[in-house]
């Protein structure tokens, strides 16, 4: 608003401005230095080899270069669409609601009067730490023919049989969802809520006492608010989904037939589980990657985030 | 009327948390029994507490993977956090067309699925075993050093960064801070909460990293918690009683993290800061 | 807009290509050979320590170092204990880098995966012919073990298979132990509907996702996914498609009772559910540790399938050590030779401590092969499995049967759900040999 005003002193200063702006710039890039040179060394680096080795197919060690015959092989490959057409299911299903979630629980667990916060807290963290082997052993468990979840539906009288979650296509489906949202909805709470600190409480007074009910507080400022953390959850998790391997590995091993498969666990079956070939496995990572790029631009511009 | 909604605030919770923790209490409950008595399903606490304990710390050198995790997430938490927090500082307040491209590139590195360069990150490490061989196979430096320095984290210091006020760093020039001292004096203090957070992930993710140590660690004196859990479930007859009470007390470390950190999410401490 | 899209488009490639042309150029520094040829050859000077990777601490494990008393040399030795699955990525690690450091020299693989490894990384194995006579061990050993004329793994532990059965429900449903000795798959599924209709209990637990069953059926005939040859065995294949119909009746019957799990799989047993557990001799031990059921169970015979041909006998899991090309291996070889591959007595040492039935033809004679079993009611449970182990027909599982067992499992459901055996069969074929050829 005071553009108008500066315009005159704008002349003088200008290049000042610009020795000062270059060499804000360089320190700029010192503090990144580190961050590049390692991300570059670590990741980037063995990215472009996996690239190339993409382009290559073959039994192990054996590659021979087939450029992009391994890209043309994908969409003959009826496993390799079904693991891609699982993996969207579960992203589609499961991002939204386990966001949602986690944002009620933030917004809960942030009220200072609350009591037993820590408990709650730590409670609804607890399933990300806890060793995958374990938890997937008692889901199963839980999710048996003769298990609980069935004995309690029976005996609640919502179901009259009991049904087989993990050997049924659809149920199993569910029940890996269930799995991902239990598993990962407290870890997503702690952006919630370490972001949540660093909102000014005098924001919700002044609608407090405009009369703002806690629904429009949350809607009209608290998700404004967290914008760009809602960002970095959602296209942290639509990359964690994308990248599904851990739970279904452990309760479904992708089963019944391919009913569970997902991209990343068939990225397993092809470089360990079957004979190896390095280079198919590499070209379905690949995919993996261009679907993330896909969804995190269309996600930077719903958020309207300004890169 | 707001009554109403702390009754429902508080079951809301209490079922949520007993979702939450039921597992974790069947293998507590588990740790107590046979393995036969596991595989069952039974959940009574039995006797065999002492048994499995003994049997675990006697046959497996499970306080040796112990200490191994320690170090790597201790030593990865505070790294992670330096380097992840400047970098994301760096791209946010030092903004510009080159630093946004290049930030681009360095997303672009944790959207591609691990098990996809494990192997060419291998090769990598086999050529620095040739000439460093102190960060090169077979070294917990080699679990660290690829950890240490994730996109993830930049990605998430730059989203807080956005909600932090500029106009403190514009408040820091005047007072004549270089750009360093404005970074530590000034961000880092009031930013605390985001630190927390990004602790919390940072030990958690280390502590259950498990498909880059097990390439990369072959020797047992090496091994950290996950590979010698995986371990424990390998035998024709798996003790299950075992392997619940590894389990429990590997959940431990990352549960104590995170109790303690929580408690630096109080509404309002920013309030102090921002004035 | 677009221009602008365009514009951060032409920068990320300008530096795409400019790492791609630096990792191209470091590329040609790279060692590339899979295997460290020591060069020269026949020196058994070797003064270091021994690195073996195998699985299981009470089994395996226990077993190298039983052997080490067995060897006349003294003999340094580190055992490093992994899962199977841990021990097979490490490896594919390992050898498709060409990043030798830390490799084993001996290290166990699973029979069924062995075929894989020796043709994928071709000079990473040395081959260990020279050292033991294979005529020595179960000829079913054999096939998996050797490629292109070449003996690689020295033969270790026995997957012959049995049916454990529960003598008291049986007995309930009105059948003998005669009536068990040497049945046909057919025969064992319509033993199976009798006694859950009798007793309410299944006569078995399976696990959906664990084709298991199916591999024991077809060995019995001598059949399998693959031909010899690596063809894809399956739309004309009379053994699969006999296996599939006793599949889906036992199935379609109620005498199955439903496992998600391996641990829920041994609690079926141990609680009582199933009243026949045919698998592998390895599953003894987790049978025993229901103490309440000592004495009520028995062993009898595999099923066969109802074919011309087809024996009372089946292999399922088992594995063999392997020495890897790199300094070591002429002393690794020389101490799987003297003990894995000659000793009696160390055979006898390895039933009586740990419970292992190796595949060593001669150590069946030895008293310890002889020891009565009380919980199994006396049987001599050792000695049977070692004899049925010699009927075992040989198979060559090929490198293909997990990826094409994936194909199967999708089909298998849709076999279930009631489409023909036949289009299963044809869809299975095509798909494999899109897959695999």
């Amino acid at each position: 608003m005071s553009s108008s005003m500066n315009n005159i002193s704008m002349q003088s200063t200008k290049s000042k401005r610009l020795i000062q702006g270059l060499k804000k710039n360089t320190i700029g890039w010192t503090f990144i230095l580190l961050a590049i040179l390692g991300i570059s060394a670590f990741y980037l680096y063995p990215m472009i080899q996996a690239f190339l080795l993409s382009l290559q197919s073959g039994m192990g060690s054996n590659l021979d270069y087939v450029g992009l015959d391994n890209y043309v092989r994908l969409f003959n490959d009826p496993t390799f669409l079904k693991a891609l057409s699982n993996t969207m299911l579960f992203l589609i299903i499961q991002v939204p609601v386990m966001i949602v979630l986690a944002l009620v629980f933030s917004v809960m667990l942030n009220d200072p009067t609350l009591k037993l916060r820590g408990f709650f807290r730590t409670a609804i963290f607890l399933p990300a730490v806890t060793s995958l082997v374990a938890y997937a052993v008692i889901f199963k468990y839980l999710f048996a023919q003769d298990g609980f979840i069935n004995d309690f539906l029976i005996n609640m009288n919502i179901l009259s049989d009991p049904i087989n979650f993990l050997a049924d296509p659809f149920w199993a489906k569910i029940t890996i969802i269930i799995a991902i949202t239990w598993r990962w909805t407290g870890y997503n709470m702690i952006f919630y809520l370490s972001a949540l600190q660093n909102v000014d409480k005098s924001i919700y007074e002044a609608a407090r006492i405009d009369g703002a009910s806690s629904i429009q507080q949350f809607f009209y400022i608290t998700i404004p608010v967290l914008k760009p953390i809602i960002l970095f959850t959602s296209i942290v998790s639509t990359i964690g989904t994308l990248q599904l391997f851990d739970e279904v590995m452990n309760i479904t091993s992708g089963g019944p037939g391919n009913e569970t498969l997902t991209i990343s666990m068939y990225i397993y079956n092809l470089s360990f589980e079957y004979t190896p070939d390095f280079g198919y496995a590499a070209t379905v990572s690949y995919v993996i990657l261009l679907l993330v790029v896909v969804f995190s631009f269309i996600q930077f511009k719903v958020a309207g985030d300004r890169s | 009327m707001n009554k109403i909604k702390r009754i429902f605030t508080y079951v809301f919770l209490s079922i949520a948390t007993f979702v939450s923790i039921f597992p974790f209490l069947w293998m507590c409950i588990s740790m107590t029994n046979k393995s036969v008595d596991v595989t069952r399903g039974r959940l009574i606490p039995g006797s065999h507490l002492f048994e499995n304990i003994t049997n675990l710390f006697q046959n497996y050198n499970i306080i040796t993977s112990i200490v191994n995790s320690l170090i790597v997430a201790v030593i990865t938490t505070v790294l992670t956090l330096l380097i992840g927090s400047l970098a994301g500082y760096g791209f946010e307040i030092f903004r510009s067309k080159g630093k946004d491209v290049v930030f681009n590139i360095l997303i672009l590195s944790m959207m591609i699925p691990f098990a996809a360069i494990m192997i060419p990150l291998y090769r990598l490490f086999g050529r620095i075993s040739a000439t460093a061989p102190l960060f090169g196979i077979d070294t917990l430096a080699a679990v660290i050093l690829p950890t240490v320095i994730t996109a993830f984290f930049v990605f998430f210091f730059r989203q807080n960064t956005k909600m932090f006020a500029r106009d403190l760093v514009e408040a820091g020039r005047m007072d004549g801070l270089g750009e360093i001292g404005i970074f530590f004096r000034i961000f880092v203090p009031s930013m605390k909460t985001t630190y927390a957070a990004a602790a919390i992930i940072a030990f958690m993710n280390s502590w259950n990293n498990y498909l880059w140590p097990l390439i990369v660690l072959q020797s047992p004196e090496n091994h950290t918690i996950p590979l010698l859990i995986s371990t424990l479930g390998a035998g024709y007859s798996p003790d299950y009683g075992v392997i619940m009470t590894a389990i429990v007390i590997a959940t431990l470390p990352t549960a104590l993290v995170f109790f303690l950190m929580q408690k630096h999410f109080v509404a309002g401490m920013m309030g102090s800061v921002k004035g | 807009m677009l221009k602008n899209v365009f514009k951060r488009f032409s920068w990320l490639l300008g530096l795409a290509l400019l790492i791609t042309m630096l990792a191209a150029c470091s590329e040609d520094d790279q060692t590339q050979g899979s295997a460290n040829d020591s060069g020269d050859e026949g020196t058994s000077e070797f003064e270091g320590s021994l690195l073996a990777w195998a699985w299981d601490q009470n089994f395996n494990v226990a077993a190298l170092e039983i052997a080490q008393n067995y060897f006349d040399e003294e003999l340094k030795m580190e055992i490093v204990d992994s899962s199977s699955a841990d021990i097979v990525q490490r490896l594919n690690a390992g050898l498709s880098s060409g990043t030798m450091k830390g490799m084993p020299n001996i290290v166990l693989i699973e029979d069924g995966r062995a075929q894989t490894f020796l043709r994928s990384y071709p000079n990473a194995f040395y081959p260990i012919g020279e050292y033991f006579n294979t005529d020595d061990f179960a000829s079913y050993k054999i096939a998996p073990t050797s490629y292109d004329g070449k003996q690689y793994g020295l033969p270790f532990d026995t997957g012959v298979t049995g049916l454990f059965y529960r003598k008291d429900i049986l007995e309930e449903a009105g059948y003998s132990e005669e009536d068990l000795q040497n049945i046909t798959w057919g025969e064992y599924v319509d033993i199976a509907i009798e006694v859950k209709e009798k007793t309410g209990t299944a006569m078995i637990s399976l696990d959906p996702n664990d084709l298991g069953i199916i591999r024991m059926m077809l060995q019995s005939a001598g059949s399998w996914y693959t031909t010899p040859d690596d063809e894809i065995n399956i739309e004309n294949n009379d053994a699969l498609k006999l296996a599939l119909e006793n599949y889906k009746k036992l199935m379609d019957s109620e005498a199955v009772y439903m496992v998600s799990d391996w641990s829920n799989y041994i609690g079926s047993f141990n609680n009582g559910d199933a009243a026949t557990v045919p698998t592998g001799n390895w599953m003894a031990p987790s049978i025993e540790q229901a103490e309440s059921q000592a004495g009520l169970w028995r062993v009898a015979p595999i099923p066969r399938l109802d074919i011309d041909g087809a024996k009372n006998a089946a292999n399922l899991g088992g594995s063999s050590w392997y020495v890897l090309n790199i300094d070591g291996k002429e002393k690794a070889a020389e101490f799987l030779g003297q003990t894995f591959g000659s000793n009696k007595d160390f055979y006898q040492d390895l039933v009586t401590e740990i419970g292992a039935i190796g595949t060593f033809k001669a150590a069946s004679e030895g008293e310890a092969y002889q020891i009565e079993d009380d919980f199994f009611g006396g049987q001599k449970l050792i000695y049977k499995f070692s004899q049925w182990m010699e009927d075992i027909p040989q198979i060559d599982s090929g490198i293909n049967t997990n990826g094409i067992e994936g194909i199967l499992e999708a089909e298998m459901q849709n076999y279930l759900k009631g489409e023909s055996l036949e289009d299963v069969l044809n869809n299975t074929q095509e798909q494999a040999e899109n897959q695999f050829k």
